[in-house]
This record gives structure tokens, C-alpha cells and sequence, in this order.
């Protein structure tokens, strides 16, 4: 566990649960995913990260000052969220020191929760979830459900340092990617990510009050999409449109 | 010999990466500065969309997000050759009560930006759509010279 991260825990953490991320990142796909869950499946904060590292920024919640890294969490669920756009050096150690913790608490898979931009995002009728894996079992798992596989390229982010530290780790993990919008809060790419969520691991949110309110959703969404979009640029995202060239 | 090649003097193309970099560095900077605002606008009731700019070999395509937005209140006019105001009315006010915030009062009821297009473009030929909240705009571009290839 980094030395400079705490994760400090409010509540019992129960063990063996799914650990979900829900990070700033491409459409917001992650955080809006989680911001719903939060609230359909009434999943209580059980944990937050106190750390110099992060950004001297507290969120207020009815007067109340709470970290802008949380863990929310019932029986079956653990899921962490950020509230800010986090800068890209802070990526490896928050992560890090998130799977560090869950993996002490015994927990049996880590989802992470995005998006994968696509150009044509605002033609596109039907969107598609893709998935990536830190094992082949992991991989065999989601193709078994039927989500197509990111079989080549690039991958940029809070995903990316945790499918390769649960890969290093042995820790089963996947990572689902919805395609959206790559500048614009993306709530229909977040009903997506979670249809295909509940298709892995039977975690079912309904969605339709999501799609309701994207507008909304939207809306509101705009300043914390603009911080990202920084972040975004400085981490070099734009390289997920990239080719790569494979050493083999 | 390390000593040797410390001291060795740095090639032009070092020097050019060099200046880019610096370049880049200080855009970056004026970005964040320009960017530092709030996306609200009180006195004017107005609400700045997020919007992004792609330019391609023949055109420069402008995005804007506008959810709520009336389409048939969406107006884009050139302002001069190298920028435009965007506005558009929404369908509904909406106030900082209405996102929890209370410690501020305002409400809004339209859109509104400007945005600089960063090569000559030809603005009387714009094309313009909206699909899914988001308004898309068309600029071919004004090729005003090219250099002939031998």
C-alpha cells in the first residue's frame, strides 16, 4: 500500500465483492455510471482516500466536507469514484493503492467502468461495449456474454493502470468501455456500460431513469467534462485513436 | 568521452524540438488561463456549451453540445472572418437550485459562445445540423495558396 494514500474505512467492508471503478474519463462514462448506481442501488460511502497527493479540493455534500475519492459499497458491490478530474500523475498511485485495499478485503473481481470515443459517436443508433482483461480467463468470461473484445491498440487512463497491475498481480479483472462521445458527457454510453456490467456479473441497475434524464445529466455534467477534457490532453489520450506497432 | 559528448553542441534539430516544445508549453498555459471561467453567466442568463473544434484537408467542423436546446432557436452567425456566436434557446430554465447549488441565484435560458476557427474558412458556405443534442457545423476551407511539388 503507498505510504501516502490512506483509504480510510466508515463502515464494515464486506468481502468477496465486485470492485467497480468509476473514474473521469471519455464521455464521463464511468462517473455517470456510477453516480446512478449510487443512487438506484442506495449504496452507502464505506470508505474514502485522505492523501496529500490529491488535489486540496474537499466536495460538499449538505455542508459536510467528503473526499473527492469515495468507496461506495452494500454485500455484493464496492465502487470507487472520483468527483474530480484527476491529474495524470496521481493515476498509479490512486489506483494503485484502490486494488491494494480491495484485494485485502478479499475481493473476488475488479470492473472498471468507460469509454472508448468514437468520431461517428452522434450517428452511431446502436452503441457497442467493448472489453479488455488482465487474463485470458477474464477475456474467455466476457466473450462467453457475448461483448466483443479490444483486441488491439492502445489504452489511456485510470483502466489501463489497473487491468495491468491486476495483471501483474493475478487478480481477475476486466475493463468495460462503451463507445460515446469523446469531449461530451455521455449518458447513453453509461446505460450501455451498465447493461453489459449487470451481463457479466449480474449486477442489475435499471437504466431507464438514466436515459430520462440525460439531458440533464448533460447539463450538469459540463464543468466537470471541461476539467477532464484538461487532463485528458495532458495524459495524452488521443493516442487510443493511434495504430500500434507491435514489437513481437 | 561522456565528458566529450556533454559538451558536444546541440544540433539544429535539437534546438527546433526544443522551441516547439516550449511553444506548445506556452499554449498550453494561455489554454488553462482562457479556460479558467466560470461556464455560467449570470448577468447575461446564459449557459457556455462545451463545444470542439476538428479541422480536416477540406473543412473545419465545429461541435457543440446543447441539450435542452429548441432547434428551431439555434442561431449561428459569423462575426468576423474568423469566428462565430452560437446561440440557442432551451426548452426550460434551469437554476442553480435545480442542481443543489444554493449558494448562488441565477437562471438560465440560453446558450452561448463564440468560437475562433483556427484556419481561413469560407463562412457563407456553412452547413449546418442537429442530431442528439449536438449541432454540428460544416466550413470548407479557403486554400489561399499552394506550393506546386517538381
Amino acid at each position: 500500500m503507498n505510504e501516502e494514500i490512506k483509504i480510510i474505512e466508515r463502515k464494515e467492508i464486506p468481502k468477496g465483492a465486485i470492485m467497480l471503478f468509476g473514474f473521469p474519463d471519455v464521455g464521463l462514462v464511468g462517473v455517470i455510471a456510477a453516480s446512478h448506481m449510487i443512487s438506484e442501488l442506495g449504496l452507502e460511502e464505506v470508505a474514502y482516500m485522505d492523501s496529500r497527493l490529491l488535489p486540496p479540493i474537499i466536495v460538499l455534500h449538505e455542508g459536510l466536507p467528503h473526499s473527492p475519492v469515495r468507496i461506495f459499497g452494500n454485500q455484493n458491490v464496492l465502487l470507487a469514484v472520483s468527483e474530480t478530474a484527476l491529474q495524470g500523475e496521481l493515476i498509479y498511485p490512486i489506483m494503485h493503492s484502490l486494488i491494494d485495499w480491495g484485494r485485502g478485503k478479499g475481493v473476488k473481481m475488479m470492473i472498471s467502468i468507460s469509454g472508448i470515443p468514437v468520431q461517428d459517436r452522434q450517428d452511431l443508433e446502436e452503441l457497442k461495449v467493448f472489453a479488455a482483461a488482465s487474463s485470458p480467463e477474464m477475456l474467455k468470461i466476457a466473450q462467453d456474454k457475448g461483448i466483443e473484445i479490444l483486441r488491439e491498440g492502445y489504452m489511456v487512463g485510470p483502466q489501463a493502470v489497473m487491468l495491468q497491475y491486476c495483471s501483474t498481480l493475478g487478480l481477475p479483472a476486466l475493463t468495460l468501455l462503451a463507445q460515446c462521445f469523446f469531449n461530451y458527457p455521455d449518458p447513453e454510453a453509461a446505460a450501455k456500460a451498465l447493461e453489459q456490467l449487470a451481463n457479466v456479473t449480474g449486477v442489475k441497475v435499471d437504466v431507464s431513469k438514466l436515459l430520462e434524464k440525460g439531458e440533464e445529466i448533460r447539463l450538469k455534467a459540463r464543468d466537470m467534462m471541461k476539467r477532464t477534457q484538461q487532463e485528458l490532453t495532458k495524459m495524452r489520450k488521443t493516442q487510443e485513436y493511434d495504430i500500434p506497432l507491435y514489437i513481437s | 568521452m561522456a565528458e566529450e559528448s556533454s559538451k558536444r553542441r546541440r544540433s539544429i534539430f535539437d534546438l527546433i524540438d526544443e522551441y516547439f516544445e516550449n511553444l506548445e508549453a506556452w499554449a498550453e498555459r494561455v489554454r488553462e488561463t482562457i479556460m479558467e471561467r466560470p461556464s455560467w453567466n449570470c448577468r447575461t442568463c446564459t449557459v457556455e456549451p462545451l463545444r470542439d473544434i476538428m479541422v480536416t484537408s477540406n473543412e473545419v467542423i465545429v461541435t457543440v453540445d446543447l441539450p435542452y436546446a429548441e432547434q428551431n432557436t439555434i442561431q449561428v452567425k459569423p462575426v468576423s472572418s474568423d469566428t462565430i456566436e452560437i446561440s440557442a434557446k432551451m426548452r426550460r430554465k434551469v437554476s442553480f437550485d435545480d442542481f443543489g447549488i444554493t449558494h448562488y441565484r441565477g437562471e438560465f435560458q440560453r446558450f452561448h459562445c463564440q468560437t475562433r476557427i483556427p484556419v481561413p474558412v469560407y463562412m457563407d458556405r456553412m452547413e449546418i445540423r442537429f442530431k442528439r443534442g449536438i449541432l454540428e457545423i460544416r466550413l470548407p476551407r479557403k486554400h489561399e495558396y499552394e506550393i506546386p511539388i517538381e
